[in-house]
C-alpha cells in the first residue's frame, strides 16, 4: 500500500509551463500492481465530502469532492441542459401596432424566464398536442401606449409626455385556467424578473398578445435552461519545492492573485491557493520555475450555478442528481427487458 | 434549412429502440451496446464506472457522429460475469452514489439555510424577486 503522500500526489493533475500531465485519474482495477481500486460504496460514502461555500436566492458555489470527472461533468451538463422549466412557447399576437416586428417580439417574449414550479406541469407529449390545463400555462400581455394627459407643455421626455413606452416584463399577467386556480394558489405564475425590457413604444401604439408556456428542457431550446450558467473548476495546488530568495518574494507575490501567497511572515506561505486563477505566470520566470510546482486536485470540483429564477439554486443541484439519477434507472430497465 | 428538430436529440423516434446488444463473435465475454438518445452525459459516467469493476478488461464508448445522438460502448470482461451484467451492475453502482450525493448536498444546504437564519434572525429568504415552491 502507498504512503498518504503517494496517494496524495496521485491525485493530482500537474501543469507544466507548456503541457499538463497526468491528466486521467489511474486509480481504477489493475494499473497499480497490488493495489485494489474497485468501488466501493462505503468507501465512496466515506471519501464524499460536500461543501457550500456560498448560497443566495440566485447562485450557490459549492465544493463536490470525491467524485469522478465524468460524474462532475454530467451533473453540470443536466443542470444546463436537462431539468425542465416553463417557458414561453407559443405567441398568439392579437394586436401589435408597435416597432418591433411579431416574430422578434415573440422570440424575445420566449427568453424571459418564468417563476413557475414546472413539477406542477405536465410535459406535453409532442408539439402538436392539444393544450390543456394540465399542460400550459396562458399569460396576457395587453399594453397600449397613450398621451399622458398630465404633462407639462414643452416636455420633451417621452416618458413624461406617454405613459407606458417601455413594455416591461412585469406587464405579463396570469389568466388561470380550468384547475390552475388551486394548483397555483399559493404561487401564482409570473415572470422571475420584473424590469426586462420586451419593446419601446409611443404614440397611440397597442400590442396584445396571449402568451402559451409550456414545459421543456435546455435541450430543445436554450431559454427552458434554468441557469445563467453552471461551471466548475478543479482545486489548484501551490507546491513550493525550494527556498524563495528574500529579494524575490513580493515578485513572487505578485505571479500570483491578490491573497494566494503570504509574506507578511518573512517566509513565503501558501495562504489561500483555491483564489488562485492558475495563470502560471510563475513558471514564466526562470528564477521560480523550479521553485514551484503547480497542480489541480482531480477530485475536488469547486461549482458555481447562478439560477436563471426557475428554481432556488440548491433545488437546482438536487433536481440535477434526481434527473441523472432517472436516466440512469431508465438505461437499466432497458437493459432487464433485453435480458429477459 | 436542414436541421433536424431538436426533440430528436432525446426523444425515442417510433419503434426506435433504447438499446441494441451485439455480441462479439469472435471475441470471448465481449459486447457492443448501441444506445440511441443519448450523449457524453451518460456515456462517460458509465465507462468511468465500468472501469471500476474488477472483472471488466476493456470498456470504451464513442459517439459514431455528433450529428446523429447515438453512442456505441464496447465491454468485454474477463467471464466471471456477461458484459450486460457488468453494465447492470455498473448503473447500479452509480445510482447508489447519486443517492449518496444527493443526500449529503441536501444536508449541507440544510445546514447552511439554518446558520444563515441564526444569524439573520429568523429574516427569510434574502433578495430575489420571488419566492420559491
Amino acid at each position: 500500500m502507498p504512503s498518504t503522500s503517494e496517494m496524495e500526489a496521485r491525485k493530482l493533475v500537474k501543469l507544466g509551463r507548456e503541457k499538463v500531465h497526468d491528466i486521467s485519474a489511474t486509480d481504477f482495477p489493475g494499473h497499480h500492481p497490488g493495489e485494489s481500486h474497485h468501488w466501493d460504496l462505503e468507501q465512496f460514502k466515506a471519501k464524499l465530502q460536500v461543501h457550500i461555500n456560498s448560497l443566495s436566492s440566485s447562485a450557490i458555489e459549492f465544493d463536490l469532492v470525491g467524485v469522478d470527472a465524468s460524474v462532475a461533468n454530467a451533473l453540470r451538463r443536466i443542470v444546463i441542459a436537462e431539468v425542465p422549466t416553463v417557458a414561453i412557447e407559443t405567441v398568439y399576437i392579437w394586436n401589435n401596432t408597435s416597432i418591433v416586428q411579431d416574430e422578434v417580439l415573440a422570440q424575445r417574449l420566449g427568453l424571459v424566464p418564468l417563476a413557475v414550479d414546472p413539477r406542477k406541469l405536465h410535459k406535453k407529449a409532442s408539439n402538436d398536442e392539444e393544450p390543456t390545463d394540465l399542460n400550459t400555462i396562458v399569460f396576457d400581455l395587453v399594453v397600449e401606449c397613450e398621451k399622458n394627459k398630465e404633462a407639462k407643455k414643452g416636455e420633451t421626455d417621452p416618458s413624461k409626455l406617454w405613459n407606458n413606452t417601455e413594455v416591461l416584463s412585469s406587464m405579463i399577467t396570469f389568466t388561470p385556467k380550468g384547475s390552475q386556480d388551486q394548483t397555483f394558489s399559493s404561487n401564482p405564475p409570473r415572470p422571475a424578473v420584473g424590469g426586462i425590457l420586451l419593446a419601446k413604444m409611443r404614440g397611440s401604439q397597442k400590442i396584445v398578445a396571449e402568451l402559451h408556456c409550456n414545459k421543456g428542457t435546455g435541450k430543445e431550446h436554450a431559454k427552458w435552461s434554468p441557469v445563467a450558467t453552471a461551471s466548475y473548476r478543479l482545486l489548484p495546488t501551490i507546491d513550493l519545492r525550494g527556498p524563495i530568495p528574500l529579494p524575490l518574494h513580493s515578485k513572487f507575490q505578485s505571479c500570483f492573485p491578490p491573497g494566494v501567497i503570504d509574506i507578511s511572515t518573512g517566509h513565503v506561505v501558501v495562504a489561500d491557493p483555491r483564489k488562485d486563477t492558475v495563470s502560471r505566470e510563475v513558471l514564466r520566470h526562470p528564477e521560480f520555475e523550479d521553485l514551484v510546482s503547480l497542480g489541480r486536485v482531480r477530485d475536488h470540483f469547486i461549482f458555481s450555478v447562478e439560477s436563471a429564477g426557475q428554481y432556488f439554486p440548491e433545488q437546482l443541484i438536487v433536481e440535477a442528481v434526481g434527473v441523472l439519477s432517472s436516466k440512469l434507472y431508465a438505461l437499466k430497465l432497458s437493459l432487464n427487458d433485453l435480458v429477459l | 434549412m436542414n436541421a433536424p428538430p431538436r426533440y430528436e436529440l432525446f426523444a425515442l423516434a417510433d419503434g426506435e429502440p433504447k438499446l441494441t446488444v451485439d455480441e462479439d463473435t469472435k471475441i470471448p465475454n465481449a459486447a457492443t451496446i448501441t444506445v440511441n438518445k443519448e450523449d457524453h452525459t451518460l456515456a462517460n459516467m458509465l465507462r468511468a464506472q465500468l472501469l471500476l469493476l474488477d472483472y471488466v478488461t476493456f470498456a470504451g464508448y464513442r459517439i459514431p457522429h455528433p450529428l446523429e445522438p447515438r453512442v456505441v460502448i464496447k465491454i468485454q470482461t474477463d467471464g466471471s460475469c456477461t458484459p450486460i451484467q457488468a453494465v447492470q451492475a455498473a448503473c447500479d453502482e452509480l445510482i447508489r452514489a447519486l443517492v449518496v450525493v444527493k443526500n449529503q448536498f441536501s444536508n449541507e444546504v440544510n445546514r447552511a439555510t439554518l446558520m444563515r437564519e441564526a444569524d439573520q434572525g429568523m429574516d427569510g429568504v434574502e433578495g430575489g424577486g420571488y419566492n420559491g415552491f
